[in-house]
């Protein structure tokens, strides 16, 4: 399978014309301005309301990037993040939590590849997508390539 | 395991929002809080609109997102820009640089209604991402609401939309202190500020009050201010300081520059202490207060003058009356505050007073009369409690003051005893009579931690000043 600059993806995934993005988001206003900006800036957006739905999401579709409340129904956002971690097909997708509460900390040791502080600014979100994409195309690579 | 549990980490610290005046911040305990929706309340022309405005201004600086002003059934949008061009802090450029976005919110209002309004924020949030969203007027938008339910339902939304998003709201309206039970957007308000005015004699009073600042150390009370070409001019209300107020020990008399009275004070008054001089017309009130400064500046201290009644040009004629020169007082450090009895504002004198006591490092201070300031406020209580801070702040920075008080004012108002428990020296001037002559007396009737000389002693004025006899 092949990613978007041509070479091959480590998972097997079917090759994506833009970067998927799995947004788990219970609140209506985060998960569609979320949605809207990132859409926007050029990746596919998925969105999931709850942990356990947010869950068999990541194992199914397999996401270029999971952005995560900690503070969703079902399983919270780090048991997410350390399940999707501590799995085989699913510990090479880069997770952001992104937050209404100041749990940097606890978010890192969950696995959790970044994390942000809600409100929700464009900008940082962008940003912040931009480098954990980036910084996997790289790993990608380096694992191609070795 | 469930994560978030646990103990929480230190939450960040809120970042705020400049108001464009430090008073204002310093009150709001560094600015509004970023990301909250705050409610500015207050009748028509109370300023409500001024201090968003300046608000704004204040704020365009820093990262490119715009700030939005969205007006909506009250004023139209051309009105409320030509009056903004009348303030200084005016920058057209901010305008065209679509750096401060005026928009409409009407024609949206009236043909579909208050369902009109979320949806029209999320776009303007979704293609201009602004940081500030100031909505003028919101409580207008109550007029095309059909019932308080639909209201509430909306307010949940748009509540949603704006803690979602990184941004600041400032929702204005005339709304009443009535109102504040019953409308639901104070339910969903981190902050509300009141903005008031109140008619006193023939001018007018305004006062800002925070009624709520949700994480936030805010100074409660009413907060005096004016409107300038500025925007507000805000005077904070004069609290007690913190620190401790007791004498310390060692401490030094101050002659009050009449010999005879220190002989009375058994060497002076204390550095720091308060002072009331009362006495009819003509006792020689003015006289010895002056005295008291010109003293000061012969020990390198320097003084501040506050005068109600005698202009500094007619208080340059009584010093130079003093065997003093005007401009040679004022080079060694004699300030003057005049504010006209009729245009007197407590709290902006108040704030004059600290600003030349910091800037000059005063340390002594006349107020001339204090019977001014209580024929001037509009709340005795309020009053008392910034002359007992006032003494305060005057002990906590060793400040020497004196504070005259005619006795026919003192007859005609119940502050005269409160004056006196705040006083660590009382002194009484007299005019007696006796047959067809009139002499004036002095007596220290009052002298915390000292052994006063009780006597009732004459009292001249001369071309040196006063001597006590």
């Amino acid at each position: 399978m092949m990613l978007r600059d041509g070479r091959q993806q480590a998972n097997g995934t079917p090759p994506r014309a833009r970067p998927l993005i799995l947004v788990i988001e219970r609140d209506k206003h985060m998960r569609e301005l979320a949605g809207h900006f990132l859409v926007t800036a050029g990746y596919a957006v998925e969105l999931a309301l709850d942990g356990q739905f947010g869950l068999e999401q990541a194992r199914t579709l397999l996401p270029d990037l999971v952005v995560t409340e900690i503070m969703i129904p079902g399983i919270d956002g780090l048991a997410l993040c350390r399940q999707l971690k501590v799995d085989s097909a699913t510990r090479h997708i880069p997770v952001l939590v992104f937050s209404m509460l100041a749990a940097n900390g606890r978010a890192r040791e969950a696995g959790a590849d970044a994390f942000l502080l809600k409100p929700l600014a464009e900008h940082r979100l962008l940003a912040t997508v931009k480098t954990l994409l980036e910084a996997r195309l790289a790993t990608t690579n380096l694992e191609q390539s070795s | 395991m469930s994560g978030y549990n646990d103990t929480p980490e230190p939450a960040e610290t809120l970042h705020r929002l400049p108001t464009g005046n430090p008073q204002l911040d310093a009150i709001l305990g560094g600015g509004f809080p970023a990301n909250s929706i705050n409610i500015l309340m207050g009748e028509p022309g109370s300023g409500k609109t001024i201090l968003a405005e300046r608000l704004i201004f204040a704020n365009t600086g820093g990262d490119a997102r715009p700030i939005l002003y969205l007006t909506t059934l009250s004023e139209p949008l051309p009105k409320v820009v030509r009056y903004l061009q009348q303030f200084r802090f005016f920058d057209a450029d901010k305008l065209t640089s679509g750096a401060i976005r005026y928009e409409s919110l009407g024609a949206d209002l009236e043909a579909r209604g208050i369902a009109a309004l979320v949806p029209r924020l999320k776009e303007l949030i979704e293609t201009l991402s602004p940081k500030i969203i100031v909505i003028d007027s919101f409580k207008a938008i109550h007029d095309v609401s059909e019932s308080l339910p639909e209201m509430r339902r909306m307010l949940y939304e748009l509540s949603g939309l704006l803690t979602a998003y990184d941004t600041t709201a400032f929702l204005l309206g005339e709304y009443g202190e009535d109102l504040i039970s019953s409308f639901p957007e104070f339910a969903v308000a981190d902050g509300i500020v009141e903005l008031a005015r109140k008619k006193l004699g023939t001018r007018d009073e305004r006062y800002l009050r925070v009624l709520k600042l949700r994480g936030s150390n805010y100074q409660e009370g009413l907060h005096a201010f004016r409107i300038t070409s500025d925007g507000l001019d805000v005077f904070p209300r004069l609290t007690s300081p913190t620190l401790p107020l007791a004498y310390p020990t060692g401490d030094v008399r101050l002659s009050t520059g009449v010999a005879g009275l220190d002989k009375m004070l058994q060497g002076g008054v204390w550095a720091g202490g308060a002072t009331l001089v009362e006495g009819q017309t003509g006792a020689g009130k003015t006289t010895l207060a002056l005295q008291f400064i010109l003293e000061g500046l012969k020990h390198g201290e320097p003084g501040l003058y506050v005068n109600f009644q005698e202009n500094p040009i007619q208080l340059a004629r009584t010093i130079q009356s003093l065997g003093s020169d005007v401009a040679d007082a004022r080079a060694k450090g004699l300030h003057f505050l005049y504010a006209s009895p009729v245009e007197l504002q407590i709290d902006s004198i108040l704030v004059a007073l600290f600003r030349t006591i910091e800037e000059h490092n005063i340390k002594r201070v006349v107020v001339d009369a204090v019977g001014d300031l209580i024929g001037a406020a509009s709340d005795l209580t309020r009053l008392h409690s910034y002359l007992n801070a006032l003494a305060q702040h005057f002990v906590v920075r060793r400040i020497a003051s004196v504070m005259t008080l005619e006795t026919t004012q003192m007859s005609r108002n119940t502050m005269d005893g409160q004056i006196s428990v705040l006083s660590d020296v009382i002194i009484r001037l007299q005019l007696e009579r006796y047959g067809d002559k009139t002499r004036r007396t002095l007596q220290v009737v009052k002298a915390r931690g000292t052994n006063q000389d009780l006597n009732v002693r004459e009292l001249h004025i001369t071309s040196k000043g006063v001597e006590v006899m």
